[in-house]
């Protein structure tokens, strides 16, 4: 994020198990939780990992702003459980490019410092390139956890307030909140970015979520699949919350996750694509974004009751969702999956940046089954003929609409070494 | 009936009151008056048609206020001895169903003088081997865009009756009772969703404390709290007698409250254990 007055854009990563039968669907209701881990094969995982890496490593060659990874834990969707260990490993194969893990889940941890500590020893390995996620997790995670959901919402924002600490205050400390008491605070080492790492927060249209997130000055990333106007709706509300409070926003405390595959034409980029898109919303999406299958994506007690109250009454039950989608037209309509030649999807991508304000576009290239080929061509020809135009359009588009801001971003993304 | 608001230490709880003669105190479950909907059910109708029946809604459901220091099983318990308080119930007799008959266990274990007679109806609060307590939470969650038959499944010994589909029915009911759940279901996670799983492994060996006579109805189907946990209370507790209801479910007070209403009558009245 060298220019911070323009659009940043990331590669992002699932790492799914991509070698699920046809008849998958058909045999299990969800691919999370209690999807049988007898479907996965030991001698096809020989290699995956250092494949799924090669692909981000990649991104950092090609002049992405950043690699973006995330935890999730036993489903098909994402098998990546530690996202850290990965994070560890790209800080050796990576020279330039943010690492952003989002998030760790603090929720599931013994001790939020234990985070504090590893976040740091990241930003130190990278020198200074870490972006530092926290989530609370969503119902497969609580399901799959056993953790409480009502309970993990407040222990999550304690957990990120003993790990602000454990970063800005000289140590040793201490802190005593409600669910954690830590005698000493006092974590060896220190992040290398000063006050401290970028810290991002999943958000789905909570309005909690985003006050306690505009109030610390973090990064908003929306969590949803959501189409244009709901981007639009989120990032107006967050615009208005951010300032309530006194501050000014700015677009690079949005942040939104797109699946893309370019190809040199649109026929080209569907027929080379179409396999592994619909893999991805038939499978992976099964138990998460789909009607069919058991939705385990809400767990109660995540929103407050009047979240929720608003929650049902901006949505319709049994209404279709991505994974639902059958054909292109399906997929065009989601507004989320975009898949076309060079400039159909900078067109797609730039009604969000224009529209609704994302500063931070997070893509995800490999999707499903992609083959490694195919996912190294899509990103590659994507860092040659979409990204310089994103970023050349958004610099003046920010430069128009959110100058005063752009020159704060920047004093805070100051790294001492 | 009346409901009106009742002051329990700075917090409002809704307390729903029907009927004359005796107190009896009712503790609801997650599908129960408060929670599958406001009103009273025929159980609780008969029940005041005897008794009067005083049913406080939990923290944070129907119209009470959420307390946010409730984060386990003991908060809650020590909440139901302000409560008890508040009501100036001294000596109560405790009908409790589901999680609520949990909550009054606890009580119990804790201060026996203030309870007179425990009536649990298929209650948590005890996981033995082999009996292990459902997940609500994940089965509260529709399949297929809206099919709650998993749910039903859980909470009725027949999933496919009228009466589990009137009360949990497929897609998405009115507003306010949804709203209405999603309360329930969140007090429920902040007392019983983390291990231990809706019980507490030190209430067994608490069982002894309890003075009053309890009478245990289980529905010989329930397989959301299955009936070796009621076996367990009632090898347990120093004066208890379990009835098993054939063919009836988790949901006991609503699948059979001429049979229940049958054994928990006499029982409130006399003490005395059939």
């Amino acid at each position: 994020m060298s220019d911070t007055g323009q659009v940043n854009v990331f590669s992002w990563h699932f790492m799914p198990w991509p070698y699920l039968d046809e008849n998958f669907d058909r045999d299990h209701e969800s691919g999370w939780i209690t999807v049988p881990n007898s479907l996965f094969d030991r001698k096809k995982a020989v290699g995956l990992y250092q494949e799924y890496l090669d692909e981000l490593a990649a991104a950092d060659g090609l002049g992405f702003d950043g690699v973006v990874l995330n935890e999730h834990h036993q489903n098909i969707y994402g098998i990546m459980p530690a996202p850290n260990l990965l994070a560890a490993a790209l800080t050796q194969t990576t020279k330039t490019c943010k690492l952003v893990v989002l998030g760790n889940l603090l929720p599931l941890n013994f001790r939020p410092l234990r985070v504090a500590e590893e976040y740091a020893m990241l930003d130190c390995m990278s020198n200074g390139r870490l972006v530092a996620g926290f989530a609370p997790g969503g119902g497969h995670e609580s399901y799959s956890y056993s953790y409480s959901m009502p309970l993990a919402r407040e222990r999550f924002w304690e957990g990120v307030d003993l790990i602000v600490q454990a970063w800005t205050k000289p140590g040793p400390t201490s802190f005593e909140g409600k669910h954690y008491s830590m005698r000493y605070v006092n974590p060896w080492p220190q992040p290398l970015q000063t006050p401290h790492p970028p810290i991002w927060i999943p958000g789905s249209n909570s309005v909690e979520t985003m006050y306690e997130v505009a109030r610390r000055d973090f990064c908003y990333f929306l969590s949803t699949r959501g189409k244009l106007s709901g981007a639009k709706r989120s990032a107006l509300r967050f615009g208005e919350v951010v300032e309530e409070i006194g501050k000014d926003f700015h677009p690079h405390q949005m942040g939104l996750l797109f699946s893309v595959y370019v190809g040199e034409t649109d026929e080209i980029a569907r027929e080379e694509s179409g396999e592994a898109i619909f893999y991805f919303t038939r499978n992976c999406l099964k138990g998460h974004q789909r009607r069919k299958g058991r939705r385990l994506t809400m767990a109660p007690g995540g929103l407050s009751p009047s979240s929720w109250q608003l929650y049902l009454e901006n949505s319709v039950v049994g209404a279709k969702m991505l994974g639902d989608a059958e054909n292109w037209k399906d997929i065009d309509e989601m507004g989320s999956i975009f898949v076309g030649s060079p400039d159909t999807v900078f067109d797609k991508l730039w009604e969000f940046v224009d529209e609704a304000n994302i500063g931070n576009l997070l893509i995800q290239f490999h999707i499903g089954n992609l083959s490694k080929e195919k996912t190294l061509k899509s990103q590659q020809l994507f860092a040659e003929k979409v990204l310089p135009r994103l970023r050349a359009e958004s610099k003046k588009l920010f430069a128009r609409k959110f100058a005063k801001k752009t020159i704060d971003v920047e004093a805070e993304a100051v790294v001492t070494a | 009936m009346t409901t009106r608001m009742v002051d329990v230490r700075g917090k409002k709880v809704e307390v729903l009151e029907s009927g004359s003669g005796e107190p009896v105190l009712y503790l609801h479950d997650m599908w129960d008056l408060h929670t599958a909907q406001g009103g009273m059910f025929p159980f609780h109708e008969q029940l005041a048609a005897k008794f009067r029946l005083l049913a406080p809604a939990h923290p944070g459901c129907g119209e009470s206020d959420s307390i946010k220091s409730i984060a386990d099983i003991d908060d809650l318990a020590f909440h139901y001895l302000d409560v008890l308080d508040a009501l100036g119930l001294q000596n109560a007799a405790i009908v409790g169903t589901g999680l609520g008959g949990w909550v009054a266990t606890e009580i119990a274990v804790r201060n026996p003088e203030r309870v007179s007679r425990l009536a649990l109806v298929g209650a948590a609060g005890l996981q033995m081997p082999g009996a292990q307590i459902a997940d609500i939470f994940m089965y509260s969650q529709h399949r297929d865009g809206g099919i709650m038959r998993d749910l039903r499944n859980l909470l009725f010994g027949d999933a496919d009756s009228a009466l589990a589909n009137s009360i949990v029915p497929d897609g998405r009911v009115n507003i306010p009772d949804e709203v209405r759940r999603y309360k329930s279901l969140t007090l429920a996670g902040r007392v019983g969703w983390e291990p231990p799983y809706l019980h507490d492994r030190k209430l067994l060996d608490r069982l002894h404390r309890i003075a009053a006579p309890a009478l245990l109805i289980w529905g010989e189907q329930d397989r959301f709290v299955p009936l070796a946990n009621g076996r367990a209370y009632a090898a347990n507790l120093p004066k208890a007698a379990l009835k098993v209801l054939p063919g009836v479910g988790h949901s006991a007070i609503l699948e059979a409250p001429e049979q229940c209403m049958a054994l928990i009558a006499p029982f409130l009245s006399t003490g005395a254990l059939p």
